[in-house]
């Protein structure tokens, strides 16, 4: 199979991380764009290569880890531009584009091949809706951890009087808060509905709802350390650096949750090294 | 002839000096034209703004004649001379011309680059023009400070950032809080310094300035005049937990917010981000509450180092206004120098002479027919013709240089005649006087 444009995309986003962290060194406007034409052109590689790749298989995308942790990237990037266009601040794409990059990377690690047929559990409809919500939760916690990452550092610039080129990149701490202040509900809100959606599918091809699979362990924890946090910045009116330190620490969780479970814990979300597909059951 | 500058601005005088020197009644140019009257200046323009207060005139003897515009300056607001000599600057020739081209391109302006001065310029310039006050000088003047100011802005970056503590305040509080329209302002103490940066942020914002002050009284007079409210000082903390911005100023002794009250007050904020600008010396704010998380401290060298931070890049950008500045002021000075009797004569012989010239030439063909006597006696009476159409102008030139218009006529004969510095200037070679 032809991996054409994810190769592509894939290029092109390395490229505009590279033109992102010149931008960043020099502080120099300039490269800005560089790196912003180039993630639109890799994002519409990456999409001709998801598109390729349904029609491909004929089915959603979503049945290996190659394939979801590029959506995943795909969903990264998508949000980034979708958040660009409110927060107008090039500094945003020095760390989406690296993160789309290593997520791409690290679907490359593994294999492409789908094996025919697809196990039928993975024929549900079940599973673009599950997939799809978990993935576009994760992808808000980490533009959200952005967020996080820039207003920790513009606050530290701020409090030490430290008020140079950099200072300037950044976006102000407003704008970064309320970042947080959306993302983090948000995030939460497609994070549940994944969880719920995960249920009920395994309530209809295993007739269990909950099954205690390690994935499914944490991705608990991850909901009630998420839900702590709604609450916090919601009824306790967290905000600033606790809630852009709660952002980080979440997305570390989720990461944990989304790839660490897997290659480490195993259940019944790992993937079979070999091929990368799903295992068929419990 | 000489420009001269006689004023007042932003470095030279108070406030309590400044906003004395207003030149009331000038609405329709009539203290410009009563500024012509004083003796020796022959065209005047009245330049009033809330940093500054000038007269640019245009004198045909330097001598005392600075002082006369300064002691006018005084009984014009019911002052003694001597009361506002020592804030007075007086300047002269290249000096003056150079003057009033920075103050239009907002070289001199207390926030250098801001944009309203030139309309402040423009405006000062129409009054007096339209009462009559102006002549072919300053006419001239003003409007090569026009151009000056056009090309500063669009030659160099200058007018993007303008620079100076109170603009470094209002970046940073957009910096903190965001877009500043709805937040609020808290004026503790009621100084000058605060005063003025509080008049830099009061135009981002909607809400009303609360001024705080141990005099209800003084707090009430800045609150009026900044169109805000006032507070008794025993409300300090209700205002406190109210605002976003508090600039303090007052001239206590020991700190009057400590970190462990700022700390009761960040609790009932719940943890509302905040922006404190301490001016006062001593401190008002103890340094320690900058540690709290939220609040943002910057007491008046932290601004001023901010200021430097972003003058860094600016400091080369007013380096270059300064040149384009500098290359007006010679070709202006150029200017005048040839509106003078002698140079206007020379001018308009040599244009003559040329038109002549090259008549002959482009007929060159046609003449080579004629014999030597014959192409001789064609010079002499196209000399003669001009030298006749030269002789009227001529006489009346020399004794326009007794006259005491005798710019105006200088200057009508070289358009007239579309003669040297007259020609580089619009199409028709004709200024009007200013029109908006």
């Amino acid at each position: 199979m032809d991996l054409v444009f994810f190769k592509i995309a894939l290029v092109l986003y390395l490229g505009a991380s590279i033109a992102y962290l010149i931008f960043l060194l020099l502080s120099s406007e300039g490269r800005a764009p560089l790196g912003f034409w180039l993630a639109i052109a890799g994002f519409a590689a990456h999409s001709l290569s998801i598109l390729h790749r349904a029609i491909f298989s004929g089915y959603w995308p979503l049945a290996g880890p190659f394939d979801v942790l590029s959506v995943f990237a795909w969903m990264v990037m998508g949000i980034f531009f979708l958040l660009l266009y409110k927060v107008p601040s090039p500094i945003l794409g020095s760390m989406a584009a690296p993160i789309a990059s290593v997520l791409m990377l690290y679907g490359a690690t593994w294999s492409y091949q789908i094996r025919e047929p697809l196990v039928p559990v993975l024929k549900s409809f079940w599973l673009p809706i599950h997939v799809i919500l978990a993935i576009a939760g994760n992808s808000i916690f980490a533009l959200t951890a952005i967020g996080g990452c820039m207003y920790m550092l513009q606050e530290k610039l701020i409090k030490s009087k430290r008020i140079g080129r950099f200072h300037r990149l950044l976006p102000s701490l407003e704008t970064l808060d309320k970042i947080n202040r959306h993302g983090l509900p948000f995030g939460f809100f497609l994070l549940t509905l994944g969880i719920i959606t995960g249920a009920l599918w395994a309530g209809s091809v295993w007739g269990s709802y909950w099954s205690w699979d390690p994935k499914e362990t944490w991705s608990l924890i991850t909901w009630f350390a998420y839900a702590a946090m709604v609450h916090q910045r919601v009824v306790l009116g967290w905000r600033g650096k606790k809630a852009a330190m709660l952002a980080i620490f979440g997305f570390g969780l989720v990461m944990f949750t989304f790839v660490g479970v897997s290659a480490l814990l195993g259940g019944h979300h790992a993937f079979e090294p070999q091929t990368g597909m799903m295992k068929p059951g419990m | 002839m000489e420009i001269l500058v006689v004023g007042l601005n932003h470095s030279t005088a108070p406030v309590s000096i400044r906003e004395r020197i207003t030149f009331p009644g000038n609405e329709s140019g009539d203290v410009a034209r009563l500024m012509t009257l004083v003796e020796g200046v022959e065209e005047a323009i009245i330049l009033s703004t809330c940093n500054r207060g000038e007269v640019i005139a245009m004198t045909g003897e330097p001598e005392g004649t600075a002082e006369n515009i300064a002691s006018t300056i005084a009984h014009l607001h019911n002052l003694e001379p001597d009361a506002i000599r020592e804030f007075l600057y007086f300047k002269n020739g290249p000096d003056a011309v150079r003057h009033v081209f920075r103050v239009a391109s907002s070289l001199d302006s207390m926030v250098l680059g801001e944009p309203q001065i030139l309309g402040q310029v423009k405006e000062g310039y129409r009054r007096a023009a339209r009462a009559g006050a102006t002549g072919p000088i300053l006419n001239r003047l003003l409007h090569r400070a026009f151009f000056t100011a056009k090309r500063v802005r669009s030659e160099t970056g200058v007018g993007k950032a303008a620079v100076s503590v109170a603009y470094a305040a209002v970046k940073l509080a957009k910096k903190i809080l965001g877009d500043l329209r709805d937040k609020r302002i808290l004026l503790i103490g009621a100084g000058e310094m605060a005063e003025l940066s509080a008049r830099h942020l009061n135009t981002q914002l909607e809400e009303p300035i609360v001024v705080v002050n141990r005099s209800y009284e003084n707090a009430c007079t800045l609150a009026r005049s900044l169109c805000g409210k006032a507070m008794p000082m025993e409300h300090m903390e209700t205002g406190l937990v109210g605002a976003d911005v508090v600039i303090t100023s007052t001239g206590s002794c020991e700190p009057i917010i400590t970190r462990n009250y700022f700390k009761k007050v960040m609790r009932q904020r719940r943890s509302r981000p905040i922006f404190i600008i301490d001016i006062a010396l001593p401190r008002d704010v103890e340094p320690e509450v900058n540690d709290i998380d939220g609040v943002y401290l910057y007491n008046i060298d932290d601004l001023q180092g901010v200021v430097e931070e972003n003058l860094g890049g600016r400091r080369e950008e007013a380096g270059r206004a300064e040149n384009i500045v500098a290359e007006e002021v010679i070709k202006f000075i150029e200017w005048t120098r040839t509106l003078d009797v002698a140079p206007t004569i020379v001018a308009l012989k040599e244009k003559l002479e040329k038109i002549r010239e090259g008549e002959l030439s482009r007929l060159n063909g046609k003449l080579s027919s004629l014999g030597p006597e014959e192409r001789e006696a064609v010079e002499i009476i196209t000399r003669s013709i001009i030298n006749k159409i030269a002789h009227d102008p001529i006489v009346f030139l020399k004794k326009v240089g007794s006259l005491s218009k005798t710019r105006f006529y200088l200057d009508t004969a070289q358009r007239l005649f579309k003669l040297g510095g007259a020609q580089d200037e619009t199409s028709n070679g004709v200024e009007e006087p200013y029109h908006e």
